[in-house]
């Protein structure tokens, strides 16, 4: 069957940032200097190709710029300033659109204007619902922090994390079903069993927490701050969905929470500034291009951070009242971050990421059981 | 005979042939024969101690013959033939033996191959014997050259001659001046305009007091020979006309390859399938557009049409590529919203500032589409709902996928193909054509603008696909070459060609159709053949041929070849 081009691809995806892979012509360096590139994922030369041929549906159920970590390795050694490496985490970004069944990482992606009016008006939202429920149905009373009367109940935000986290979770879920329909269930595909699916089930959670393709990358530097950013970001993840009573008590000083608090703190603000220092200082290939995008992400990011933590030292301080207007702050950041950037923007690839490196493995093992004779055993190659 | 004087001389090239041939042996051997008066060896027989050595012994031993035994003839046979002049002797009476490129390279056996040197010399002697002293001699040069072909070669060649002050005949088929030049819009890579550089040129041939043109004419015969060439021609008016020329320069240039050959691009068939220089034609008329007068959207150039194919032409034809490119820009630049594919199997710009314009091209958003030379992809017309004129159905060679690509306009680069009156030309001025019909020159490398025939020139794109810097190139060339010999005044012919023997010849004319270069004449009224010294290239062909044994090699007498074989065995 033949693949129908669509010439227009190539201009959608520059919207995405993939703005030089124009320049490509095919020479092969980037898939050659790359430590991930392997068959039958030949990347980023693949998808760089199936861009120029405006080979959309190829291009939609590939796997490849998933198991691209964007080291910068490949735009690095590309002869024609291509910049391979950058159309790849276009070609990312495009596909959180494509996965997105609800079309809102699309319209977020394709306009910054639109990006900034919808965080903002989130925002906005946020701070006036936060602000009635505490006035109207939390403790009343702005100057009282923690303990019984609290003006934002732990108890009450503690259900507003769970709901928001459930609705997000579902419909990150929904894009991820989508995600695998088309990289699992298109005609280049292997059909893979059940027992398949179970036995290498375990590489989600490990490369999940682990990241350790994302150290082949011949540079480790953007391995290291992305797990100590990834880390830092579960840690306090979890502080907050199971420990927010503990983080918002006092007088007594819960030690285990703290500790755990500081250091994940540390971490974000720590590592979200390097990325800020070095998107600005652009001599890393994987910093050169900056999509409006990248600075949202980072910018809501170390807002979040920072606002907990002026929240957590006025707190501390005595000053509980100023402590809940940051409070509310820092919530006008929480939410439009984690409401906008888990199921439709940058975030959705902590589920898409483990995913594609699994989904790859199991191809690979259902290629290879397909091409043993009866009665032989798989015996797939580890993880590419 | 017996007074004869034979000066042996064996080289050892360094250690070429002495390392596996015992040199001193094969002239002591050499002293052995009768009628040899000193035979001696010699590290480098070519150095000016060696062409000194062998004047000295001319002059003081009193030698007649001189047999050199060193490498092949075509390496230095006029070295030594020269040397000998200067010591007084005739440059005929000089044999050489190749005891290199015939033994020692080729032989592992010191013994045998001693063994063989030394017959090779003792053959050389015996051939010298019975050489003749002969003298070549000098025939007049007409200064005015026929230039066939008012191209944009011809047209170069024809004012670099009139400017020299130069007689130029210059002859054009058509009712025009420009050739296929005059076809194009632009050229790559600068994007000058073709018709700009053409009508300066054209309008300064048209002035010149040394060139006449004659349009619309043909050449119909050339007789003569070097120097002195009577070409006929068939002008505008019907009428045959003789000139005189001394030199001809062929310079017919191309056609382009009927695309309809290939079917699956239905040329002819689909409207909006066009060739390169029927773009070329809408880019000049400044009107882009499908034939129902639409703006493409889609705009697809297909490249190799008829090149680098087992079927078509094997060979590439070099433009087309850049030209491609070019195509590419300018669509682009004259509809900034279309999509411009280039459906290539090779990609090859070369050529000065023409990978820049690559880039370029690329970077103008053209899409590069690769395709197998043994899938050629294929055009149909789409349907209402495809929203666009054609599908392109081609197999993408490097993600493997076969792609269905929109299109409203297909432009085919069409390879450049010999004329078809190129095999006639050939015949006329006496030049041979390859495999493909493109005429060929007497050395690829080192003379690539002269043909085997003397006095005949080749230039531009009707010896193979040229660009335009290549043809005006080609064209000073060859100019270069028919001035050198303009200002030599006389052409000299060399004193080794063959002779009928008028009272044996029956002028049964069997040598007249051997002959490969055209060299007999018949004399009707007399009844016998003529060999034009010119023109002969004694390859010996209507001596071997000739059943009366009337004709005579100059230099390869019958006498000699015997002596040579008796003196080998």
């Amino acid at each position: 069957m033949a693949v129908r081009a669509n010439p227009d691809l190539i201009d959608e995806l520059q919207q995405f940032g993939a703005r030089d892979a124009v320049k490509c012509y095919q020479c092969g360096n980037c898939s050659a200097a790359c430590a991930h590139s392997e068959d039958p994922y030949v990347f980023p030369r693949k998808s760089m190709h199936y861009l120029q041929m405006g080979l959309e549906k190829p291009l939609r159920s590939a796997l490849d710029p998933w198991l691209c970590y964007y080291c910068g390795k490949c735009s690095e050694q590309c002869p024609r300033g291509a910049e391979p490496g950058e159309t790849m985490m276009g070609i990312r970004r495009w596909l959180t659109a494509e996965y997105d069944f609800t079309g809102i990482s699309r319209l977020l992606y394709r306009s910054w204007r639109t990006e900034l009016i919808t965080v903002l008006t989130v925002a906005l939202l946020t701070g006036i619902g936060f602000l009635s429920f505490g006035f109207l149905g939390g403790g009343g009373n702005l100057s009282v922090y923690d303990g019984p009367g609290a003006f934002l109940p732990a108890h009450d935000i503690h259900i507003f994390d769970w709901t928001m986290g459930i609705i997000l979770a579902l419909l990150l879920s929904i894009n991820c079903v989508r995600m695998w329909q088309f990289t699992m269930r298109n005609e280049h595909s292997a059909p893979v069993s059940f027992s398949l699916y179970a036995r290498y089930l375990l590489l989600l959670p490990l490369h999940f927490f682990t990241q350790k393709r994302f150290r082949k990358c011949e540079n480790k530097t953007p391995w290291a701050n992305h797990l100590v950013l990834m880390l830092s970001y579960l840690t306090m993840l979890i502080l907050i969905m199971v420990f927010l009573k503990q983080m918002q008590s006092g007088p007594k000083v819960n030690w285990y929470v703290h500790v755990f608090g500081y250091a994940s703190a540390i971490g974000l603000v720590g590592t979200a500034s390097f990325a800020v220092w070095g998107r600005l200082k652009k001599d890393a290939a994987y910093h050169r291009h900056s999509h409006e995008s990248d600075w949202m992400f980072l910018g809501l990011l170390l807002f979040v951070a920072v606002t907990g933590i002026i929240q957590h030292v006025l707190h501390r301080a005595g000053f509980p009242m100023a402590a809940n207007i940051t409070y509310v702050v820092h919530l006008m950041g929480v939410v439009p971050m984690l409401g906008l950037e888990v199921p439709f923007s940058k975030w959705s690839h902590l589920a898409y990421r483990p995913l594609a490196v699994y989904f790859a493995q199991l191809q690979q093992a259902a290629q290879a059981e397909r091409a043993l004779p009866l009665g032989g055993s798989a015996k797939p190659q580890p993880a590419a | 005979m017996a007074e004869e004087r034979i000066g042996v001389y064996v080289c050892n090239c360094g250690t070429n042939i002495g390392k596996i041939v015992d040199v001193p042996a094969v002239a002591q051997a050499a002293m052995e024969i009768p009628g040899v008066a000193v035979a001696r060896s010699y590290k480098y027989m070519c150095s000016n101690p060696g062409q000194e050595m062998i004047a000295k012994d001319i002059t003081e031993n009193k030698l007649t013959r001189i047999v050199v035994a060193s490498c092949s003839p075509r390496m230095h046979e006029g070295t030594f033939r020269a040397a000998i002049k200067r010591a007084g002797l005739n440059p005929y009476l000089l044999e050489m033996a190749n005891i290199r490129e015939q033994c020692s390279w080729i032989h592992d056996d010191p013994v045998d191959a001693t063994e063989k040197a030394k017959a090779l010399v003792h053959a050389a002697v015996q051939r010298v014997k019975f050489n003749e002293p002969l003298e070549s001699r000098s025939a007049p040069m007409c200064p005015s050259t026929l230039v066939l072909g008012g191209g944009v070669t011809g047209l170069t060649a024809a004012l670099e001659l009139a400017d020299a002050g130069q007689q130029v005949y210059l002859v054009e088929k058509q009712d025009h001046l420009g050739g296929n030049v005059a076809r194009l819009d632009l050229t790559a890579p600068y994007l000058d305009s073709a018709q700009d550089i053409l009508r300066n040129w054209i309008s300064r041939v048209e002035r010149h007091p040394f060139i006449r043109i004659f349009l619309n004419s043909e050449l119909t015969e050339l007789k003569g020979f070097n120097g002195n060439f009577k070409p006929r021609l068939r002008t505008e008016d019907g009428e045959s006309l003789e000139l005189d020329a001394g030199s001809v320069l062929v310079c017919t240039g191309f056609k382009e390859f009927d695309a309809s050959r290939i079917a699956q691009y239905g040329y002819g068939r689909l409207p909006d399938v066009i060739t390169s220089f029927e773009l070329e034609a809408m880019l000049r008329a400044g009107k882009l557009q499908t034939k129902s007068g639409k703006q493409p959207r889609y705009v697809s150039i297909i490249h190799c049409v008829g090149s680098r194919s087992k079927e078509f032409h094997r060979y590439c034809s070099r433009v087309c590529c850049t030209a491609g490119l070019k195509y590419a820009f300018e669509v682009k630049s004259a509809i900034p919203s279309a999509h411009v594919s280039n459906l290539y199997s090779d990609m090859e710009s070369f050529g000065k500032g023409c990978e820049d314009f690559y880039r370029k091209a690329s970077e103008a958003r053209t899409s590069f589409v690769m395709f197998a030379k043994n899938q050629l992809p294929s055009i149909r017309e789409a349907s209402a709902l495809d929203g666009c004129g054609m599908l392109i159905t081609v197999k993408e060679q490097l993600s493997g996928e076969e792609i269905e690509m929109p299109a409203d306009l297909v432009v085919l680069m069409v390879s450049m193909e010999p004329r078809e009156d190129a095999s006639l030309i050939a015949r006329l001025v006496n030049i041979s054509c390859d495999k493909d019909g493109w005429f060929i020159e007497s050395h690829p490398k080192l003379d690539p603008v002269a043909t085997t025939t003397d006095g005949v020139y080749i230039a531009g794109a009707c010896q193979f696909p040229r660009d335009i810097p290549e043809s005006v190139t080609q064209g000073r060339a060859a100019v270069a070459r028919i001035l050198a010999k303009v200002a030599q005044g006389k052409i000299t012919v060399d004193a080794v060609y063959s002779e009928v023997q008028d009272k044996l010849c029956s002028g049964c004319r069997t040598c007249f159709s051997l002959c490969p270069y055209g060299a007999v004449e018949y004399d009707a009224e007399k009844h016998l053949s003529h060999i034009i010294s010119a023109v002969c290239k004694a390859c010996g062909c209507c001596a071997a041929g000739c059943p009366a044994g009337a004709i005579k090699v100059r230099h390869y007498t019958d006498e000699q070849i015997y002596g040579q074989i008796e003196g080998v065995l």
